[in-house]
């Protein structure tokens, strides 16, 4: 490398590392916060030698499991999200495979609606949506935290955006070979479609994993809350115990990351394919 | 048969009391199994409504006190008093009794009630001089006390030396800090119809007092206590909490620690009441049953057992004087006088109390960050009277 | 025809699940704006009109909630849409280790926010205890003064935005880096050969290659700013003083703290009208610069 690209080189790697910092140094206190017993972890919280500080104990991880039954909202918020997920990646995909390949009256009209959909939040319609599923009786249970969700305007559009791009010649071939719709999609298009249908997964799971006010609407019993919803129930027990908070965190935090870093390369590559159309 | 109990997830020591309470009453009956249920107390009023809403509330429930008047006006509770021995009922500690009647009927029974005042450290105050108020009626004046702060703020190095627990979210503040209101001669609303708000909340006897909150706050005086340690880490020499701390700073600071009462606005000094109490819904089927597990909480050794794990005022007058915390000279006797006294002002009476709380809270939250008193409380009175109006003055429909 | 039977039954699971669950809720709040409607209440339901219209448009609450929606808006998108593009643009280069570093940007967007909220509370800690007050007293050499970000009116906004922003701006940067990628190497070369330089290449090749991208990025973010909600519950409450109370956070309270169901219904459709609009406006924009 020639002199001016060694410094243009250590520039980018003085300003990455720099901004990594800031990212890492929240996650560092998260991280060895939960080690701590809980009148430390505030002690100089500023300080960052206080970071990797000499008290290291798994006390608060054990206490976490011993105050809350972890395992259980674990398995909850995996469940609930899985089921979601899984759903939604079948149903959104068909649904946006008809609007981009097939010919229907309505299908451009509806299309707009789905489109408009996509702006309504959970937060407006929560009340409405609380209302609906108390009359249908379905509180309190896994089904009101995953039905309301596997429907996703955001994922169909997604789907569509996706499949627009896709090369009609595959489908073409297969038409004259005398398949039908169903069989082009599951057979054709659905194997070529692997990065939107990992991006739509991992978007929706994120979603679902961090789920925090429609749970708490409701639902009331540990055998069916999620996780974010046991992280409250430290934070609103006196005296607070930051230790456990940040205990609950990392626990919660990392089989999400490990996915994530496992999976890294299918998600940038489904992203590139279908964010970019815009 | 299966009877569904509700109670707010407390700190852990009255969750295994009441829990161990629960299989006790359960081993006594081969008919009736109670399942209980602890629900977070951050949201256990909005589950509460939520499940009021679909109607399959549970049998037995408790109430995070004056939240109880909004569940009897909508008609969700039964009377209880053909279904508790009369003994029982004459033994209630009279605040419990003001609690629980709405409407002239009595609908819910506490199983303790609660204590507010001034915890301080006795050596810090005896460094500065300060006199030892030895009962509510010897309170502090508010200059005795802003002069206190200002001594016990000169030697201390970050002039932080008051505790007000603003690490809390919620009705704290409306529990905590009404008192100053009435201390001053204001109160949230007029108590003779319930009605009208402003005028009481928003008074020039409020607006002074709030602003002598504020004015503690501004100067320093008072510690952020994002660790919840002020107190119990040696901080602040002074700590303006319940009595559920008791325990904590007992184990703190020993016999330095003192209870005091708040200090006197104007009118004397006022100070909280009210705390979690049972009822049973309309929709039970077997409220009999019900009512004999209310009966089973509130026998003398079970309310001390739960009053001996939460530190909180044992509900029935039997049990104060049986305690050690409580009774006779006991370290929290002005907890137990100042209910008995009338010192403790009852939060309002009424359905609209929910609104109440929250527009007093967000007026705390803006006069905490230095917003104007007056336009705070204000805002609150006219949010208050508009949802009185909104229901018709929550006229209560007998059933 | 088959193929139209065929085609709703592709999208009947979806579509039913959307107006079910979606469409209707939101009917029925629209609905509800004109009422009464309160969280359990004997007392019957009436039409009111345009009555809680009339309160919110008066409420200086309801209408901070506007401002700051706007504000937080403006301040975030620029910002974090800047921040990851610059991020995208240093991990793309040809170095080694890039893959870690685009790791740990993203590592934030895998947080659950109420736990980004809780963490970053101890981060804006007050007093010079804290980390953020620490790091600004170290990098202005002593000139800063320890503030209580998350309880001071001028200052709470702007670390509600920090906080936003760190922990979604991994997520942008992952869409501005697969779009880079995109770009065929052969549009520099050719530029080069003509003589363009580093910072021409990137204004007329880079940013033109990437106008979708940040179309889609700028659009979402935006949408995402007006559903704030998590971190003002969790960190501020919407103080103080309302500096950070937001459409969302005043509708749920307004359900769920004072119970008026009817009163929050409203504030959910001024918020859809609002966002329809932003949606449709920069859509407009988007095409008209296509043409241009």
């Amino acid at each position: 490398m020639s002199g001016k690209q060694r410094i243009a080189a250590s520039a980018v790697y003085l300003l990455l590392v720099a901004l990594a910092f800031a990212f890492l140094v929240p996650v560092a206190m998260m991280l060895s916060g939960s080690f701590k017993p809980d009148d430390q972890v505030l002690v100089q919280a500023g300080r960052l030698s206080r970071l990797f500080a000499a008290e290291f104990s798994w006390f608060n991880y054990r206490d976490v499991f011993a105050r809350v039954p972890f395992a259980r909202y674990l398995f909850n918020s995996a469940f609930i999200s899985l089921c979601v997920v899984a759903g939604g990646l079948l149903v959104n995909s068909l649904a946006a495979y008809a609007f981009a390949r097939l010919h229907w009256p309505g299908r451009d009209r509806l299309l707009l609606l789905v489109v408009a959909l996509m702006i309504i939040p959970l937060e407006a319609i929560a009340v409405p949506l609380f209302y609906e599923v108390t009359l249908l009786g379905w509180r309190d249970t896994y089904w009101v935290q995953i039905i309301p969700f596997v429907a996703n305007a955001f994922s169909i559009y997604l789907f569509y955006t996706f499949f627009l791009g896709l090369p009609r010649e595959l489908e073409e071939a297969a038409r004259i070979d005398g398949a039908g719709p169903w069989r082009i999609f599951f057979r054709i298009v659905a194997p070529n479609a692997k990065p939107v249908f990992a991006t739509v997964a991992i978007l929706s799971f994120l979603t679902q994993w961090s789920a925090l006010l429609w749970p708490l609407m409701v639902t009331h019993s540990e055998t069916v809350r999620p996780l974010p919803l046991g992280m409250a129930t430290f934070y609103s027990l006196p005296p607070l115990q930051w230790g456990d908070i940040f205990a609950f965190g990392v626990m919660m935090v990392t089989p999400v990351l490990l996915i994530f870093v496992l999976f890294q390369r299918w998600f940038v590559q489904g992203v590139a394919t279908t964010g970019v159309k815009g | 048969m299966v009877l569904h109990v509700w109670a707010h997830a407390g700190q852990e020591a009255e969750r295994r009391v009441l829990q161990a309470q629960l299989e006790r009453f359960n081993q006594q009956s081969d008919e009736s199994q109670l399942k209980l249920t602890f629900i977070p107390e951050r949201d256990y009023n909005a589950q509460v409504q939520a499940a009021a809403l679909a109607g399959d509330l549970p049998d037995l429930l408790e109430f995070d006190g004056p939240y109880l008047y909004n569940y009897i006006w909508q008609q969700h509770l039964i009377p209880l008093e053909d279904l508790l021995p009369p003994a029982l009922l004459d033994d209630l500690l009279p605040s419990i009794v003001a609690q629980g009647r709405y409407a002239g009927h009595l609908y819910s029974v506490g199983v303790y009630d609660s204590g507010l005042g001034l915890y301080a450290r006795q050596s810090a105050l005896q460094q500065i001089g300060a006199r030892i108020p030895a009962s509510a009626g010897d309170a502090w004046s508010i200059d005795e006390f802003n002069q206190i702060l200002g001594k016990l703020a000169a030697r201390d190095s970050d002039q932080a030396v008051l505790d007000i627990k603003l690490n809390y979210t919620g009705e704290w503040y409306t529990y905590g800090f009404s008192p100053l209101l009435q201390s001053a001669g204001a109160d949230l609303i007029e108590r003779r119809s319930y009605r009208v708000s402003d005028g009481s909340i928003n008074n020039a006897a409020a607006v002074s007092a709030m602003q002598q909150l504020q004015s503690w706050i501004q100067q320093g005086y008072v510690d952020p206590n994002l660790d919840d340690a002020a107190f119990a880490g040696g901080r602040v020499a002074l700590s303006w909490v319940g009595h559920w701390e008791y325990e904590r700073y007992r184990h703190a600071h020993d016999t330095d620690l003192l209870v005091l009462p708040l200090p006197d606005f104007g009118q004397g000094s006022r100070t909280g009441q009210g705390s979690w109490n049972w009822g049973i819904s309309r929709a039970s089927r077997h409220p009999q049953v019900a009512a004999q597990f209310i009966e089973f909480l509130m026998r003398t050794d079970e309310v001390l057992a739960m009053c001996d794990a939460n530190g909180a005022v044992p509900g029935i007058k039997s049990a104060v004087q049986q305690s050690t915390l409580y009774g006779g000279q006991g370290p929290l006797a002005l907890f137990a006088a100042q209910l008995t006294h009338g010192v403790s002002v009852p939060r309002p009476k009424t359905p609209a109390y929910p609104v109440i709380t929250t527009e007093f809270q967000n007026a705390f939250q803006q006069i905490r960050n230095g917003g104007d008193a007056q336009q705070a409380l204000n805002a609150a009175a006219q949010k208050i009277d508009q949802d009185i109006a909104d229901n018709q003055g929550y006229p209560f429909i007998e059933q | 025809m088959k193929n139209t039977q065929l085609a709703w039954l592709f999208v009947l699971p979806a579509l039913s699940g959307l107006l079910c669950f979606v469409l209707f809720p939101f009917v029925l709040s629209l609905i509800l704006s004109f009422t009464n409607l309160r969280l359990g209440s004997p007392l019957p339901l009436e039409f009111v009109g345009f009555k809680q219209y009339q309160r919110i448009f008066t409420d200086a609450a309801f209408l901070a909630a506007l401002r700051n929606n706007s504000l937080f808006a403006l301040i975030v998108v620029p910002l974090q849409t800047g921040l990851a593009l610059l991020m995208a643009l240093l991990v793309n280069q040809p170095l080694r280790g890039m893959v870690i570093f685009r790791s740990v940007f993203f590592m934030p967007v895998v947080f659950p926010l109420s736990l980004v909220a809780v963490v970053w509370i101890l981060v804006l800690a007050p007093g010079p205890q804290g980390l953020l007050n620490q790091l600004l007293e170290t990098v202005t050499l002593g000139a800063w003064q320890a503030r209580d970000f998350l309880h001071d009116s001028a200052w709470a906004l702007a670390a509600i935005s920090l906080t936003s922003i760190w922990q979604g701006v991994g997520f942008q940067m992952v869409i501005l880096l697969a779009a880079l990628q995109g770009i065929p190497q052969a549009l520099y070369e050719a530029a080069r050969v003509d003589g363009a330089n580093q910072w021409q290449q990137f204004v007329f090749i880079t940013l033109p290659q990437l106008r979708n991208a940040i179309i889609f990025v700028v659009l979402v973010t935006t949408i995402l700013a007006f559903r704030l909600f998590d971190q003002v519950q969790i960190m501020t409450q919407g103080g103080p003083n309302h500096a950070t109370t937001t459409i969302m956070y005043e509708a749920v309270n307004s359900a769920f703290g004072s119970q008026q169901v009817a009163r929050a219904a409203a504030m959910t459709v001024v918020f859809f009208i609002v966002v329809l609009l932003l949606t449709l406006l920069q859509r407009a924009v988007g095409r008209q610069q296509g043409v241009n």
